[in-house]
């Protein structure tokens, strides 16, 4: 038998349906893990545009190295946008309006970043 | 015990439908009779989380409560709970994600308390006492099935604490002051369940004390170590839990809103210490409202200051329990 516990802060979820059966009957094992429907969000994997746009969350030292980060990219020739986008708050989703803007941006997004 | 049943357990575990301890697995007849007590069919919608595309049905609260082992006379409780976990305003996944490791941690208040039988004395904190410990574990696996987006999110804590197995602390049935919903706007006769995203329990430990200023310096110091994660932006809060030895002290001296107003005037720290010993950005940003050369609260406003009051007599100890600094709000609902 597998042991799928998680070890590094994921929830690893059953294939199939799970069931009891006892010696007179079996019976259904009620799931109790909401899933997403459809899938949350759809990432692009490989970028359309050699572009680089970046979002701050406001985390400490986050700006300092989204800045370093801006620098460093220049530096080895990538295309980085000047405006370092601000998510106003760390602990919330992004906003709808900034992910679907960003849901339409051809180049690579870089957010989340702090120490 | 039937050798299915452990077998279920196991199945249970390896299929990830657990919390890392064994659960009572979720069969269909006992979810029916917790639905029943909780006053929901199993396909009514309790709660939503839009960023995840995720509806939660009354079916997955009931699956939880009994996996946690809950017995079915909570069901009111856990169904007030169930809707305050998945008020928006809680914020169930940025608990669950952050790097800050945080619990729910639940207050129950009121006559609920004897009710069920939750333990408000000894070891208030961390009771060996089903209520306590079954209530407490259902809210961390509902933040743990619910708030991880149904295994798409991954929780980032970076070394988080042992309430995110279980942390639920009951008040004494007669307080000193208010209970503790009234802090939370509903009235005195009523019974509450209280929740916030909380780090773990700081003690308070004060034996010669002889007035209740010198209780809530204690208090207050500790609210003020270096380590607190209130003093970058100061959005979280924390809730003070006084026991009956140093209670007796402190009401002698101050009102519950006193009490308050003494911490947030005394409980300070000088900006300079924290930016050299860097708790606070050398050039913060304007959401800090750091003001340089000055006694910096951890609290922003003196409404994020809480009072509990359990625990034993006989021992002088205090605890602070910092609220994570990312879920700002406390959601606190009665329970009909």
């Amino acid at each position: 038998m597998t042991d799928k516990t998680p070890t590094s802060g994921g929830l690893t979820l059953p294939s199939k349906q799970l069931m009891s059966c006892g010696d007179i009957t079996c019976e259904l094992l009620v799931d109790p893990i909401p899933r997403p429907a459809p899938e949350p969000i759809k990432v692009t994997i490989k970028p359309k545009l050699s572009r680089v746009v970046l979002v701050d969350h406001l985390k400490p030292n986050s700006m300092a190295i989204l800045k370093l980060t801006q620098t460093i990219l220049r530096e080895r020739g990538i295309e980085v946008d000047d405006q370092i986008l601000v998510k106003e708050d760390a602990s919330r989703p992004m906003p709808a309006a900034m992910l679907d803007s960003l849901s339409r941006e051809g180049g690579l997004v870089l957010c989340g970043i702090s120490d | 015990m039937a050798y299915e049943t452990l077998q279920d357990i196991e199945n249970c575990m390896n299929n990830g439908w657990s919390d890392g301890l064994p659960v009572i697995p979720p069969y269909g007849s006992l979810v029916d009779e917790m639905l029943s007590a909780m006053g929901w069919q199993a396909s009514d919608v309790i709660g939503e989380i839009p960023d995840q595309n995720i509806i939660i049905r009354a079916e997955k609260a009931a699956a939880t409560a009994v996996m946690a082992g809950c017995k079915t006379e909570y069901g009111p409780l856990l169904k007030s709970l169930s809707l305050a976990l998945l008020d928006p305003k809680f914020n169930i996944s940025g608990v669950e994600v952050t790097t800050g490791g945080a619990a729910v941690l639940v207050i129950v208040s009121g006559p609920i308390v004897e009710q069920l039988g939750f333990e408000h004395g000894a070891n208030a904190l961390g009771a060996n006492n089903r209520a306590n410990a079954t209530v407490g574990r259902f809210a961390q696996m509902m933040r743990y099935f619910c708030g991880s987006g149904g295994g798409v999110l991954v929780s980032h804590g970076t070394v988080g604490h042992p309430g995110r197995l279980s942390f639920c602390i009951a008040e004494h049935p007669t307080t000193e002051w208010e209970p503790y919903h009234t802090q939370h706007g509903l009235p005195a006769t009523a019974s509450a369940v209280s929740i916030m995203s909380a780090e773990g329990p700081n003690s308070c430990n004060n034996h010669y004390g002889e007035t209740g200023a010198s209780i809530l310096d204690t208090i207050g110091d500790c609210m003020n170590h270096y380590g607190q994660t209130a003093w970058y932006y100061r959005s979280g809060g924390f809730v003070v839990v006084i026991p009956p030895d140093h209670m007796a002290l402190v009401k002698a001296q101050f009102s519950r809103e006193q009490a308050a107003q003494y911490i947030y005037a005394h409980a300070r720290r000088q900006t300079d210490d924290l930016t050299n010993v860097g708790r606070i950005a050398k050039q913060p940003i304007p959401y800090a409202e750091v003001e340089e050369h000055s006694m910096r609260s951890p609290l922003k406003s003196i409404d994020q200051l809480s009072f509990i009051e359990c625990g034993g007599e006989g021992g002088r100890f205090s605890a602070v329990i910092p609220r994570w600094v990312g879920s700002q709000q406390v959601v606190c609902r009665p329970i009909e």
